[in-house]
């Protein structure tokens, strides 16, 4: 770690005399050396430090998460529904409301979000296609309150009711323009002269697209996919609006549906002790699950990834 | 340069037989073509014969590269390219905006001047370009694949790995599957696109000899740095500089008695 060309005396041979007066040149001259020491090891020192306060921050958040919610975790968790305090309850109808809403949000944002990336990476020019980008990067930024606000407005109210259907539509708004940007990203990494080659056999540009380019990009345009699945899973605040949650099993996607992040939510802030239990081991879950999908990415795709 | 030194000794290119045995394939008349507002060929006219190869030679932007793309249309894909004149091709002008571009693409194959192979496996690599213009059943398409990895001398060296990705290929093996690939598509003509600029001299030689087999069915263009390769591979070479066609002649003429005194400096190395 502390530089190498600063340490005096590597390599001398003592059976060589350096004649009186002439410098040594493998010494770095005056105060120099000492100088340069300093602050490699500052800077050393200094990211060592940042590191170990994130990793640290990390490692307590998934100590507090485990040794609080692994208590809580039994086969009731998955088998029963929440209950009142006091009764045996589980956490069923949220994990399925859960995975019913992320799948309906990437089953509409995905595909969307990889035609609109083809339309932006190969289609689109001028004002309208950069419009549509800035549009869209706009989207990604957007407080997730304000999707879940904007949908109960569009949805909710002129229905009338929560439903898990118009949290699907909320979480899909947000995964949208994940797949958007990750899509033109990959699709502007595959080299021109691959489009040039599919085009010169004759075939057509869309399927140019279709067949080659996106077979090219396909590991970075599933691991865009994974991670929209990992950022919407874990949305409270636009299910608040749109899906509300549900003590109960949701039948039907038009009921207000049940959830995790909102479960968490609820129970979190109460005074029953086995609430409190539950939303822990309800945010267990989560994080466990969203770390596998992040592990998935790094392992799965990300080894031959561009 | 690139020249492996077994192959220094053969004899330079065969002197390109001028009568009528090779009707010209292409003939292009009077062609001009503009990036944008910058006119980057000037009335080129040139015909290219057919069942020989003509070599497209001259500095870098000296606009070889530039013809081979109108020949194919390649040009279309950008906005503000544009070409005027002719280019006379089984009857038709191929730079009028009413041909089907994706059937001239398939009677016009081009090679390019790094490998591409498509990220899928070898036989899929031929198949791919194969489809787009014939339905042929499982067994019609095996032979397709053998026949022209055949061609390309790399049946033998793939054989046992049709199926694995083509990616993972030597770059030397990867260009011939990209010419095995543009063959299978049963081309009349073929651009090739310096091709072997990104090769090692033993890839080089080996697409060399190719060309030589290729020639008895195709019409073969091939824009090329290497002044040795024109020699050997060239029945006839085309001279250009600064957008204009300065010399186009037999292979013999132009390496022993160019007309053109930019031509002899040329090939001489005096300048480029």
């Amino acid at each position: 770690m502390s530089g190498a060309g600063s340490s005096p005396g590597g390599g001398v041979r003592p059976d060589v005399a350096r004649p009186e007066g002439v410098r040594d040149r493998w010494k770095t001259p005056g105060g120099l050396a000492f100088r340069r020491q300093f602050t490699d090891r500052l800077a050393s020192g200094f990211s060592y430090a940042a590191t170990t306060v994130s990793v640290l921050a990390l490692a307590s958040i998934v100590w507090t998460l485990l040794s609080r919610g692994l208590p809580g975790l039994t086969l009731l968790t998955f088998t029963h529904m929440t209950a009142s305090p006091g009764q045996e309850g589980g956490l069923a109808n949220a994990i399925a409301g859960s995975l019913f809403q992320t799948a309906a949000a990437i089953a509409l944002g995905a595909p969307l979000g990889l035609m609109c990336g083809i339309y932006l990476a190969d289609y689109g020019q001028g004002k309208l296609a950069s419009t549509v980008r800035f549009v869209s990067d706009m989207l990604l930024s957007a407080p997730s309150i304000l999707i879940g606000l904007f949908v109960y407005q569009t949805i909710v109210a002129p229905i009338g009711h929560f439903s898990g259907f118009a949290g699907a539509i909320a979480l899909a708004i947000l995964a949208l323009p994940i797949v958007v940007r990750t899509t033109e990203d990959m699709l502007r990494l595959v080299p021109v002269s691959m489009r040039e080659a599919g085009i010169a056999l004759g075939a057509s540009k869309w399927r140019v697209i279709l067949f080659i380019c996106l077979r090219a990009a396909k590991t970075g345009v599933m691991t865009g996919i994974l991670l929209a699945v990992a950022r919407v899973a874990g949305e409270t605040a636009p299910l608040l609006f749109t899906s509300l949650g549900n003590s109960g099993w949701s039948f039907s996607p038009a009921e207000p549906m049940a959830s995790l992040p909102v479960t968490i939510y609820q129970y979190a802030g109460s005074a029953f002790t086995d609430w409190a239990q539950m939303a822990w081991t309800g945010a267990l879950l989560i994080t466990l699950g969203v770390l596998a999908i992040n592990i998935l990415v790094r392992t799965g795709f990300g080894r031959n990834g561009t | 340069m690139t020249a492996s030194p077994a192959l220094s000794g053969l004899p330079g290119g065969l002197s390109l037989p001028q009568n009528e045995t090779h009707r010209p394939m292409i003939s292009v008349r009077n062609l001009d073509f503009y990036y944008g507002e910058h006119k980057a060929l000037r009335n080129i006219s040139l015909n290219f014969p057919e069942r020989c190869v003509t070599g497209m030679i001259g500095p870098s932007g000296c606009g070889k590269s530039t013809l081979l793309r109108v020949l194919n249309r390649m040009y279309d894909l950008y906005p503000g390219q544009r070409a005027t004149g002719e280019v006379l091709f089984d009857d038709r002008n191929v730079i009028s905006p009413d041909i089907d571009l994706n059937r001239l693409r398939a009677r016009i194959g081009m090679v390019f001047q790094k490998p591409t192979p498509f990220p899928m496996s070898i036989y899929d690599n031929i198949a791919f370009g194969v489809k787009l213009h014939e339905t042929l059943s499982r067994s019609e398409m095996n032979d397709r694949v053998e026949d022209v990895l055949r061609r390309v001398a790399l049946w033998n060296e793939v054989k046992d790995r049709l199926h694995a990705s083509a990616t993972a290929m030597s770059g030397g093996q990867q260009q011939r599957l990209c010419i095995a690939r543009t063959i299978a598509t049963k081309p009349e003509v073929i651009l090739l696109d310096e091709p072997t600029s990104a090769l090692d001299p033993v890839s080089t030689a080996r697409i060399e000899e190719l060309l030589d087999e290729l020639k008895k069915e195709f019409t073969i263009a091939i824009v090329t740095h290497n002044m040795q390769q024109a020699a050997r591979c060239a029945d006839q070479v085309a001279f250009f500089y600064l957008g204009e066609l300065v010399e186009v002649d037999s292979t013999d003429v132009i390496f022993t008695a160019p007309r053109e005194a930019r031509t002899q400096d040329y090939i001489t190395g005096r300048f480029g």
